[in-house]
């Protein structure tokens, strides 16, 4: 029996199917985010903090390509863990 | 690059990838697809450096918030008609993928376009198709090393113009140019150039074919728009099969054999390493290279044209092609109105937006005359690219007093004005205690731009 396809990935596009869906989702949640709030909005006031506009979108779009790629991770590695079992199982 | 990590016994599911060195080829359809590929990258590079209204035509100035288009100031609220734009961007592209199949593939998608130009720079450097493959199977050896140094420094070069360039829609492209001259660019900057240029360099230098077949979603769903009728690149088997070898002059049917000489063409020439003659495969990009491989080998043989084309599923079994079809229709409608309803919105869009804010400290004062006096901060935004100024009025009540300290409402191009207001109401004719006013902005020099908004005016209540 062929075993089920996601354990043969190779690495670089298992990696590619992580880094790369979340990238297009961290695009589209930066514009949505960014242009409800204005990233000078939500340094609270207590805090002293002195950040240009860029480094504060650059983080921001960063943060949520982070997200994204957890979640991104997180379907990866149940998929090939699941496949892991099934084709365990069948043998 | 990757490996398989399948055991001989098992079908290999993923095929460790094997690098393609496409030939040369040249015909109408090349010229069409560089004529196309060399305009957009013109686009690309050419327009952060348009000026309109002594700034840059295109950008997106993340600092300041706005989103410059030629005369068009758009603001965060307005992210609207960006969406809408995207949203019509799309269906577009369904549109034009029903009717054309994947042309947005072969001649206008970035990875083509930019995979192209390195391809380009490859050839210059290492050669033809053949020298490449030579090359990169030689031994290590100095002008090896020379020539591939050489094709790399080229690549790193032109990665880091377009990553440059790609921060320039953001930053404005005279600064980051002195930024870059001082060097003196800021952290995030720089950050974002060599990321686009790395994402660059790798997409178009190495991964090429590889991101249309893994990674592209289009590539995936383009199937759903495609019916018998859509332009596909197809190889003719009737005229073609049994392929085979011949000598030039010989006609095909004296010795039993089809047009096709099977010479592989078609096959080199193939960007993405596929033979077209066994169908339409979801690699195709339909580049058409192929198709030009193709004629001027049937050139060669002095057999007619066109056994590969651009053809549909119902042409080539000698239905006619149909161009008008429901399918095609559902599409334009809903792109007709979309376009429609979004020129219509930009057009009747008001640069100027009014926010009432009432004073929250008291709730009302009575002044020395006897009158209820409420107090009001107004911003107001102007987000035209000239400066006007507004006559401000409010009603609601009879007899509705407004009171400024501020004369002339004059607000600069693209800015926020903060005043503070006074209306002023007869307890007498106040009908509750609460009351529903309406503030009413005009601009002098234009009867379009004006812009209302209602507040509460609060009173001691109906005696």
């Amino acid at each position: 029996m062929p075993s089920l396809i996601p354990d043969g990935i190779p690495r670089s596009q298992q990696a590619i199917s992580v880094l790369w869906p979340s990238f297009i989702v961290a695009i589209i949640a930066s514009g949505v985010f960014f242009s409800a709030f204005d990233p000078r909005d939500l340094i609270p006031f207590n805090l002293d903090i002195d950040i240009s506009p860029v480094a504060a979108y650059s983080i921001g779009f960063l943060l949520f390509w982070l997200l994204a790629s957890l979640s991104s991770f997180g379907t990866l590695y149940f998929t090939i863990s699941n496949c892991r079992f099934l084709n365990k199982q069948r043998d | 690059m990757a490996t398989s990590e399948a055991t001989p016994a098992e079908p290999v599911l993923y095929e460790a990838h094997k690098k393609i060195y496409p030939r040369d080829v040249s015909g109408y359809f090349t010229r069409l697809r560089v004529i196309s590929l060399v305009t957009l990258l013109g686009i690309y590079y050419i327009t952060p450096l348009l000026q309109w209204d002594g700034r840059q035509a295109i950008l997106f100035d993340l600092p300041a918030r706005k989103f410059y288009l030629f005369g068009l100031t758009l603001w965060p609220q307005d992210f609207i008609y960006l969406a809408a734009l995207l949203i019509l961007a799309g269906l577009a592209l369904f549109f034009f993928t029903a009717i054309l199949g994947r042309v947005w593939c072969g001649y206008a998608c970035p990875q083509t376009v930019w995979t192209e130009a390195y391809l380009w720079m490859e050839r210059k450097i290492e050669g033809n198709h053949n020298q490449r493959k030579k090359l990169d199977k030689a031994p290590t050896s100095a002008a090896k090393i020379r020539t591939k140094a050489l094709k790399h420094t080229v690549w790193i070069a032109f990665s880091l113009w377009t990553g440059f360039t790609f921060v320039a829609y953001f930053t404005p492209i005279d600064v980051l140019a002195e930024e870059l001259l001082n060097l003196n660019l800021g952290p995030w900057e720089t950050f974002w150039i060599l990321f686009y240029s790395f994402a660059t360099y790798g997409n178009a230098g190495f991964m090429r074919e590889q991101v249309c077949k893994y990674m592209c979603p289009y590539a995936r769903f383009q199937s759903a728009m495609f019916d018998s009728d859509t332009l596909i690149v197809a190889y003719h088997p009737e005229r073609g099969e049994q392929r085979g070898s011949r000598r030039r002059g010989v006609e095909p049917a004296t010795v039993g054999l089809g047009d096709c000489i099977d010479c592989n063409v078609c096959v080199q020439v193939c960007p993405t390493g596929i033979d077209i003659r066994d169908g339409l495969q979801y690699e195709c990009i339909a580049c058409s290279a192929c198709i030009d491989a193709c004629d001027n080998i049937m050139d060669k043989m002095s057999y007619p044209r066109g056994l590969i084309r651009y053809t549909t599923e119902n042409s080539a079994i000698g239905k006619g092609q149909k161009i008008l079809r429901p399918r095609i229709m559902v599409y334009a409608a809903i792109l007709l109105l979309l376009s429609g309803s979004l020129i219509t919105h930009v057009a009747q869009r008001v640069a100027l937006d009014l926010d009432v804010i009432r004073d929250r400290n008291t709730l009302y004062r009575e002044t020395p005359e006897g009158l209820i006096e409420n107090v009001y901060t107004l911003k107001i935004l102007n987000m035209d690219s000239k400066p006007h100024r507004y006559s401000l009025s409010a009603e609601g009540i009879d007899g509705l007093k407004l009171v400024s300290d501020q004369a002339e409402i004059e607000v600069e191009a693209g800015s926020v004005f903060e005043m503070v207001v006074r209306l002023q109401a007869d307890e007498y004719n106040l009908e509750a205690r609460s009351v529903e006013v309406n503030f009413h902005l005009q601009a002098q020099d234009s009867n379009h731009l004006n812009a209302s908004r209602e507040a509460r005016f609060v009173g001691p209540g109906s005696s």
